[in-house]
């Protein structure tokens, strides 16, 4: 590839030797090497140590974003039945009796479930990449609405709404987790679209 | 006897060797060791930005760019060519994609039938500072190109691959480049250099 530290101009073929030409090449690398005009090394340095952090932080995370996209892939098929209020609940289904009414332990399973994706949620937050706008409205937007299933548990009654609240609260902070680790994602799957020409 | 300022080994210049044990601890990821290899090409690397381009805050761009380029890519780096021409290729990649990216559709279109000018070379008697005048007045592509083919040492083919245009452009800048500094360095043709769009014409 190519090497010209050596500048040997006069072999190469394609040049035909004009004196005035060969004088202009003089008079330009005889122009004097000039400095930026402050000290460009602090911030080069900053941004390859931020560059590290993140880079660490994917490598963190992507494990614990394969994971929960298949939670999410799994989950989806539940996730996406409309939500039932109280007010619209079956009557068949209540008078089934307690078939419907899902057990303690399985709203136990979900409240521990969710603590968890709200830990993971949070160290995303603390040590994450930066969101862009778009993506900040988005957070907020999904923060908006677990506020209000957290608004919602609080007054529910029924433990099958109490059960589809805090699914709903997981499926919630699951988004906003993905959310979070969409700057990675984007940030792997750019295609280096200069690469060919830095090679040697 | 003329001396090649590209032959003399200063730390302004790209012509210099690295320590084989520095090249290795930047590709452990030492930043200590970056930091030493910066600084002996950053004054060659701001260089070569600034005359590609012709600004000072592309230039800064540029030198940020490659330089942290250099450092996450140093892996890649092999060790068939010097390191210094491996740094210098990555800030002439990014120069070029800055200059395509903000203003290389700015590129003159004209005429490949220049007449010869057999004339003294005005560039013999200037100064240095008045030929780095001329310099950054030209097109932002035909500065390129020149400097690229004087001082860099690249072919027309060459030069082609990397604007990705044919050769013919690449002869064409060049000549027109040459014949601009020649207008730009006698003080009684003094010629504003006005670019124009692709797709206009432009006679001479």
């Amino acid at each position: 590839m190519h090497d010209r530290l050596d500048h040997d101009f006069m072999n190469d073929e394609s040049r035909q030797y004009d004196p005035n030409e060969a004088a202009l090449g003089v008079a330009l690398r005889a122009l004097p090497a000039s400095a930026p005009a402050r000290d460009a090394w602090p911030e080069l340095a900053s941004r390859i140590r931020r560059r590290n952090v993140a880079r660490k932080a994917v490598w963190f995370t992507l494990p614990a974003a394969f994971a929960a996209g298949m939670a999410l892939t799994l989950a989806w098929p539940h996730l996406h039945r409309p939500a039932v209020s109280p007010a619209f609940t079956p009557v068949a289904t209540q008078a089934s009796g307690h078939a419907a009414t899902p057990p303690a332990n399985n709203i136990d399973a979900l409240q521990a479930s969710s603590q968890q994706w709200q830990a993971w949620v949070q160290k995303l937050d603390r040590n994450g990449a930066p969101l862009d706008g778009r993506q900040l409205t988005q957070a907020v937007a999904f923060q908006d609405r677990i506020g209000l299933v957290d608004l919602q548990l609080s007054a529910a009654r029924n433990p099958s709404t109490t059960a589809d609240l805090w699914q709903q609260r997981i499926t919630l902070l699951q988004q906003l987790g993905l959310l979070h680790l969409q700057p990675y994602l984007v940030a792997t799957q750019r295609p280096a679209s200069n690469d060919h020409l830095i090679s040697m | 006897m003329l001396v090649h300022p590209c032959s003399v080994d200063t730390p302004t210049n790209f012509q210099q060797t690295v320590d084989p044990d520095l090249i290795a601890r930047l590709q452990r990821g030492e930043l200590a060791a970056f930091e030493l290899i910066y600084r002996r090409f950053e004054r060659a690397a701001w260089t070569l930005a600034l005359r590609l381009t012709g600004r000072a805050d592309v230039a800064q761009e540029v030198l940020q760019d490659s330089m942290l380029k250099a450092f996450e890519r140093a892996r890649q780096y092999r060790g068939d060519a010097p390191f210094a021409a491996w740094l210098r290729k990555l800030v002439v990649n990014e120069a070029l994609m800055q200059l395509r990216h903000d203003r290389l559709h700015v590129i003159e279109v004209f005429d490949d039938t220049l007449a010869v000018d057999e004339s003294p070379a005005p560039w013999m008697q200037a100064d240095a500072a008045t030929v780095e005048r001329a310099l950054h007045r030209l097109p932002d592509a035909a500065r390129a190109v020149l400097w690229l083919y004087h001082v860099e040492g690249y072919t027309h083919v060459e030069i082609a691959e990397q604007f990705g245009r044919s050769v013919s452009f690449s002869k064409s800048q060049l000549a027109r480049a040459t014949k601009r500094m020649r207008e730009l360095l006698q003080p009684q043709l003094q010629v504003e250099v006005t670019p124009c769009t692709i797709g206009s014409t432009t006679t001479s």
